[in-house]
Formats: C-alpha cells, structure tokens, sequence
C-alpha cells in the first residue's frame, strides 16, 4: 500500500521523509506506552499486597517513570525540530533567484493563471491570463505570486506537497521547483463557497522544448 | 437543608434550580443536539461514499447542503454537544456534591446559563429556517465567506435582509452558548472556592473537580478575544463595516488569529473534564491511589498556559510571517511533553492495579488509548510546521482531531454516564448491554477515522463534495473503498447508539435499585443516597483525607472514603 500520492518536486520527498522521522519518533513512544498500558491489564489477576498497590505518588520511587518519560520525548520532540527547521526555512523563508514567475488568482470558483506574456515580465500589458492550466517547465525555479479575489482559497499542489492559501487583497510569492514531467493536480484546499469541490486546475510539468511550444500557444503566437 | 418535594416532571425539568436537575436538562438537550450532529454527519458522510442521490431518510443532497451539514456538524458537536457535556452536565452534577455540599453557589444563573444555552440551540436550528439557508461557510467562520457567500457585502441589501440569513443566526447562537458557558464557569469556580466542606482543602479535590475548573478558567481566559471577534465579524454582515475586508482597510487574518486563540484552548477544555473522568474511574477500578496527584494538576497547569500560545499551528500556511510559525511549531510540539507526563501519570496508575474491567473503566481505557495512541501521537505531526503543509485541511486533520474530540467528548461522556448512572438515577444500567455498546462504539469509531489518516495522506483535502473531479488523485479504487468502510462504520455506530439509548431510559424506570456505593467509591457523592435528595446530604459531611485511599495498608477494606476519620 502506498502512503502518498506520486511526488514531483526534492521538497516532496522530503516532506514525505519527515513524516516517516515523526512517525518513527512516535512509533518508539507507542510501543514503551503501549506495553504501561496492557501489562498491567494483563497481570491484573495477580496477587499482591496492599503495600505493593498502595503506591502514594511522591514517595514512591516509580515516580522516576514520569521524568523519564517525559525527557525521552524531550528528545524526540527536539530531534523533530531539528529535522524540520532547514526545510521549512528553505520551502518558506527564502526566495532563490527565479527562471520564471507567473501569478495565481484564486476566485470562485476556478484559477486564474497570469503569464508573463512574450516579454518575459510579469504585470505589463501583454500578460495573458489562462483558467485552470498551468504549464511549468522542468528544474527551473518558478516564483508564483499569489492571490486571491473574492474569498480565501488555498492552492494546493498535492503531488508537490505545495499549499499556500491565497488571501483577497494580498499577494504572497513563493517559489516551487519540480523535477518530475507529467500532468498534476491544483485543488483548493479551504472551503469558498458553492463551488469549492469544482475548484480543479491542471499542473502540466513540461521539457524545455515542449514548454516553449505550450506558451507560444498560450500566446497566441503559434496555433 | 430543604425537604425533597415530588414535584411534577415539566415543573421540575423547567423551573427546578437544584444542580442535578440542571446536569440532567444539559444532558438530555447536549443528547437532543448529538441528534442533529450525528444525523448530519451521516447525510454528508453517505454522500462521499455512495453519491449525492436517494439518500436514504434524506433524499438529494446538493453541494449547498453538503457545506450547510458540515458546518453545523462541526459546530453542534463542539459547541452544544461537546461543551455541555463536559462542562455543563459534569460541573452540575459532580461539583457540588463532590465537594460535600447542598447546591451551586448560585443557583439562579445556573438556572439562566441553561436557559440561554437552550436558546442558544433554538436560535442555531431556526438558522435551517432562512431565505437564505443556514450557514454553510465551515464551523471556524472565516471571513470573507462568512461574512457572504461572495465575500462581500452586497451595499444594497437591506438589515433586516442581513439579519434573517443563516450567517447571522449561526453567529448569534455561538455568542449566546459563549454567556451560557461563562454563567455555568464563573459558578464552578466559585462554587468550588467557596463551599467545600469542611476539611476538603484544594489538595483533597477528586481529579475531575479540578479538570472542571481548570477548563472554565481556560475557556475564560481565551474567550474573550472571540467575543469581540464574533461582535466585529456580526457588524461586518449586518452593516457592513469590513473589519475582516481587505479591501477596506480590515484583515481576513485578524480572524483567525482571534478565533484560535480560543479555538486550540478550546479542544484542552474538552479534554480536560473528561481526562478527569477517567482518572476517578481508573483509580476505583484499579483499586490503587491516584498515582501523581499532584504532578498531573501541576502539568496541566503548565499546559493550559502552553495552550494558550500555540493558537497559530492552525495557520502555518495561511499567510501568517513563517518566521513566526517557527515559534508556533516548537511550542506546539514542547506541549507534548506536560501531556506524556500526564498519561503516564494516568499509568502508573493501572500499574500493579486490581484492575475491574466495569463499563465506565472499559470506556475509560478506550478514552486513554484512543487519545494518546493516533490523537496525541499525530498532534506531533501536525505540530510540525513542515508536514502541516501538506496535511493541512485534509483528511489527516479531519482524523487527528476526530481521534481528539471523539474520546473526549463521546468516549468520555459515556464513560461518565455509566459511572455516576446509579448515584444519579438510583438505578444501575445493564451491564451486558453496556459492554455491546462499549465495543460497538470503540470498534466502529476506530474503523471510521483510520481510513481517513490514510486519505488524508493521500491528499484528499477536506470540506469537498464530490471527489469526482480528481480521478487519478483520489478516485482509485482503494480510495472509494475507504470511503465506504468509513461511511459503513458510521451506521454501524449509529445503530449502536440506540443500544444505549435504550439501556438509558429503560433503566430509568425499570433498573435494578443501586446501593449508596455501588463502586465501592471514595469521593462524597458516593457518601449521599442514590439519587440524592434535594439539598444531597442529610448531614453535611465532613472530610479526612484525599479522595484516593485505596488498599490503604492499615485497613481492611480496600477502600476508605474521605469521610471517614
Ligand atoms: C460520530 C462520528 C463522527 C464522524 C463519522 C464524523 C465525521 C466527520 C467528517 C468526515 C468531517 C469532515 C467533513 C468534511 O470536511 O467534508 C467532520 C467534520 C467535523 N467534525 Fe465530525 N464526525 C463525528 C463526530 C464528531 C464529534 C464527536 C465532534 C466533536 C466533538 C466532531 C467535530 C467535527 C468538526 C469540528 C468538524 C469540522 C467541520 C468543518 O469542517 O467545518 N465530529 N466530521
Ligand atoms: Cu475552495
Ligand atoms: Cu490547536
């Protein structure tokens, strides 16, 4: 059984990866908890004294169990962070040098794609719009500046492990890196109204040549 | 102290002011709402599995509905489900008599806080009742949804066109259920301050007193913010004044910074009673002290703190600085820690225990596992700022926070209701249909939320209709199928619901007769005859000891209640 959907992007794999860390972290929790939580259900036939059951919290040494507990999960949780912080600050806090920028509108109920258009920038007047399509190329840094007009949405790359949601009247850029060509999916991830569940986009991850080809189309400059 | 008059049941159900008739009003409208709740959710849950037609005992379910159902799922089960139940029904009951005394400190708003709390549930219902529709915009109300449907406000509608929308109504019941809940807290704690019997100092408490007070003052401490929300978020639709509007000079996110902030405390007041619960209920049935007693009140002193900086894990990806997100994770993730403490604590406990598997001790057990086996563990990883990008409002949400709220609010409820039946009703359930119902219910709720982790991870996101449009994505057939055991598991907890229901109101009247003691108990209530008359004690008792003498080694019995010298 697969746990995740395919992945088209490093940042994918590891995310995945730091799922299976945490899970591993908890998995070693839940086998020392789960054998405190059946052994005594199942020794409880046996016979003992009142002074083994009588076990007042603070003299009794078992108390050692909470402390140690507690800091082997100290230890846990800060492996955890450790993991976590260099990926967040590179997915989220830092903005390398993009080969490629276009925007993403969020509004009800569809995605509005903004290219560049022949000129190569973004917000001058030959930008073209697109609905729902979004054509990236290969191993290039994209920055996507994103937005929304009516209420929040929230575009969600799944195969990219992408989320970002998109707020009427701001703009967040971000930026996205993927590896893998194919056919992908933008679905929105925060409820907007009636047509939330209408609200999908096609993510089309091309080569260079074929990129080229799918923009002149867009542009009108070839049929 | 006041002789028990035989009153007539519609006199007593509306006019009565003693605690206990009041724990049974909250408790039979918190069963009234669980009604609505769990018939929404199976409408909507039937839908994902097998389509939007010929639903049976529904009919046609539209896209509209699907977001209405949700919604006010999502919101009955929390607001008039889960906090009565823990808060309102446990507070009324227990405190009072577990602290050895007549009544509430003051009886009349108790009285008013039911009242408005029975409003408040009038004034949600009658949102279905709207040109417009009931609210459909999810139960965390962000704006600009929530504010319309098209994220504005339209200038030329008119108030009273504003006034008489779902949106309205769903606001003002949420704000009339916050006065209810403030009114039953400020009681709780006083009461508990002030009329303890004699002896019975802070330390001598039984758990679950603490855990309900503990639970008010957290839910007064974060409330407040949400008031002044809900009250900007009602201007915004009824006038128009674009608190939450960017393009006017508002800010979408104010809100959800406002509505966690007293969102993520909320879940802790949930939780908090019914953990109190299973540990009066562990320490009777494993016929040991309470091992930690005071470790467990200093930690979830410690984390009701915690929980109230840790609001922004909701919001890792919603536009928030991710500088300060990195904050968020690590004390999200830090809050594991008081909570590991404290289900160890709840462990030692069992240990070396004589342990007597009753009905509420099986609930208990469940509660506990439950909990801290997929609810507690995955906190970790949706603590994470990283993997909540990816998991954030999917399927993994969905079933972390089921695995939360389901054994705090229903796993511990039950587990409530089977212990103090007898004090109650002066009537003992059936055991045997205790235990079917105890089974039915922990294997169908497990067989409903482990599918959905497994659809979450597959990026199946949630508050979504129909799935249809991503066939590669989610519509395998694996994921159908998972959708159905889901959905199949639900009737099947459904039906097993009835069971109790059944067990509940036939032992009302048909039951065998309870003892004083049934549990062989120590804490006061236990001291009082089932059912305890008005004014529960005919001599108000005086207190020894801490609630948790069991096996005490310099006696006989393997019990010794506070009261005894
Ligand atoms: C009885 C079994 C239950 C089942 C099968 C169930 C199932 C679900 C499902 C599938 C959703 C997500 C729907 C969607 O996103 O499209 C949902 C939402 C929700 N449920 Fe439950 N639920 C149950 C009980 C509870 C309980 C006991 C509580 C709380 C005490 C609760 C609180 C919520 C909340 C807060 C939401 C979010 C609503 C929203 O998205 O606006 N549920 N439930
Ligand atoms: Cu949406
Ligand atoms: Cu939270």
């Amino acid at each position: 059984m697969n746990f995740f959907p395919e992945s088209n992007s490093s940042i994918a794999l590891e995310i995945d990866n730091l799922f299976w860390i945490i899970t591993g972290v908890v998995g070693i929790a839940t086998v020392i908890t789960l054998f405190l939580f059946v052994y005594p259900m199942i020794t409880r036939k046996k016979k003992r004294t009142k002074i083994e059951r009588y076990m007042v919290d603070f003299t009794h040494k078992h108390r050692i169990w909470l402390y140690t507990g507690m800091f082997l999960l100290l230890m846990g949780d800060l492996y955890i962070l450790v993991k976590e912080h260099s990926i967040w600050q590179r997915v989220e806090q830092e903005l390398p040098e993009p080969d490629f920028k276009i925007a993403i509108v969020g509004k009800q109920w569809m995605w509005e794609i903004i290219y560049p258009g022949p000129d190569g920038k973004l917000y001058t007047d030959d930008d073209v719009s697109a609905i729902n399509n979004l054509h990236l190329p290969v191993n290039r840094v994209i920055h996507m500046d994103l937005k929304a007009l009516d209420v929040i949405h929230s575009v969600f790359l799944p195969q990219s492990r992408f989320k970002q949601d998109v707020l009427p009247g701001r703009t967040i850029t971000r930026w996205i890196k993927l590896n893998k060509e194919g056919k992908f999916d933008i679905t929105c991830a925060e409820i907007c109204g009636l047509g939330h569940s209408m609200m999908r986009g096609n993510l089309f991850v091309e080569s260079e040549e074929e990129w080229k080809d799918s923009m002149d189309k867009i542009y009108g400059i070839k049929k | 102290m006041t002789e028990h008059k035989k009153t007539g049941f519609l006199k007593r159900f509306f006019f009565s002011l003693d605690h206990k008739d009041i724990g049974f009003q909250y408790l039979l409208t918190a069963m009234f709402m669980a009604a609505f709740g769990g018939f929404f959710v199976y409408v909507f849950r039937y839908n994902l599995a097998f389509g939007p037609d010929d639903i049976p005992l529904y009919g046609n379910l539209a896209a509209k509905e699907y977001n209405q159902l949700v919604t006010n799922h999502g919101a009955i089960m929390i607001f008039w489900v889960g906090m009565p139940m823990v808060l309102a029904v446990l507070g009324n009951f227990l405190i009072p008599i577990m602290i050895g005394t007549d009544d509430m400190a003051f009886p009349l708003l108790n009285k008013i806080s039911y009242w408005t709390f029975l409003l408040s549930c009038i004034v949600l219902l009658s949102g279905f009742l709207m040109p417009t529709g009931a609210f459909g915009g999810g139960w965390t109300m962000y704006p600009p949804l929530s504010v319309s449907d098209f994220g504005y406000n339209n200038p030329n509608t008119t108030f009273k066109a504003n006034f008489f929308t779902g949106n309205t109504f769903f606001l003002m019941a949420v704000a009339l259920e916050f006065i209810s809940m403030l009114m039953g807290g400020i009681n709780f704690i006083v009461t508990t301050l002030n009329k303890r019997a004699k002896g019975l100092s802070l330390m001598k408490l039984p758990i679950v007193v603490w855990m309900i007070n503990i639970a008010s003052l957290l839910f007064m401490f974060s409330v407040g913010p949400l008031i002044a929300g809900t009250f900007m978020l009602l201007m915004d639709i009824l006038v128009g004044t674009g608190f939450f509007d960017a393009y006017r000079g508002g800010d979408p996110i104010l809100w959800q910074h406002l509505f966690w902030f007293f969102g993520h405390p909320e879940v802790y007041v949930l939780l908090l009673p019914s953990l109190g619960v299973v540990g009066e209920i562990f320490s009777t049935f494993s016929r040991k002290p309470f091992f930690g007693y005071k470790m467990v009140i200093f930690l979830v002193l410690i984390a009701g703190i915690l929980s109230l900086v840790v609001w922004a894990h909701h919001q890792f990806v919603s536009g928030i600085d991710p500088g300060a997100a990195n904050i968020f994770s690590l004390l999200t993730i830090i809050i594991s820690i008081p909570f590991a403490g404290m289900v160890l604590a709840y462990l030692g406990t069992l240990w070396r225990g004589d342990i007597k598997f009753t009905v509420p001790m099986m609930f208990a057990l469940g509660m506990l596992a439950s909990f801290t086996f997929f609810g507690g563990f995955t906190g970790l990883h949706l603590g994470s700022n990283v993997f909540d990008i990816y998991a954030h409002d999917t399927y993994f949400v969905i079933a972390h926070f089921h695995y939360t709220l389901f054994p705090s609010v229903i796993l511990g409820g039950f587990a409530a209701i089977y212990y103090w039946y007898p004090k109650f009703s002066g009537r003992k359930l059936n055991k045997t249909l205790g235990k079917i119902h105890f089974w039915g219910t922990f294997i169908f709720f497990n067989s409903i939320f482990i599918p959905l982790f497994w659809l979450g991870l597959q990026g199946q996101h949630r508050r979504i209709f129909d799935y249809s449009n991503w066939d590669k994505l989610l519509m395998q057939p694996n994921h159908i199928m998972a959708r159905q055991i889901a959905t199949v598991s639900l009737i099947f907890l459904i039906i097993t619901q009835f069971i109790f229901l059944f067990n509940f109101f036939k032992s009302l009247y048909k039951g065998k007769v309870a003892e004083k003691n049934p549990w062989k108990s120590n804490t006061l209530e236990w001291q009082a005859s089932s059912p305890p008359g008005h004014g529960n004690f005919a001599l108000y008792p005086a207190v020894y000891r801490w609630p948790y003498d069991y096996n005490h080694p310099d006696r006989d019995t393997d019990f010794l209640p506070q009261n005894e010298k």
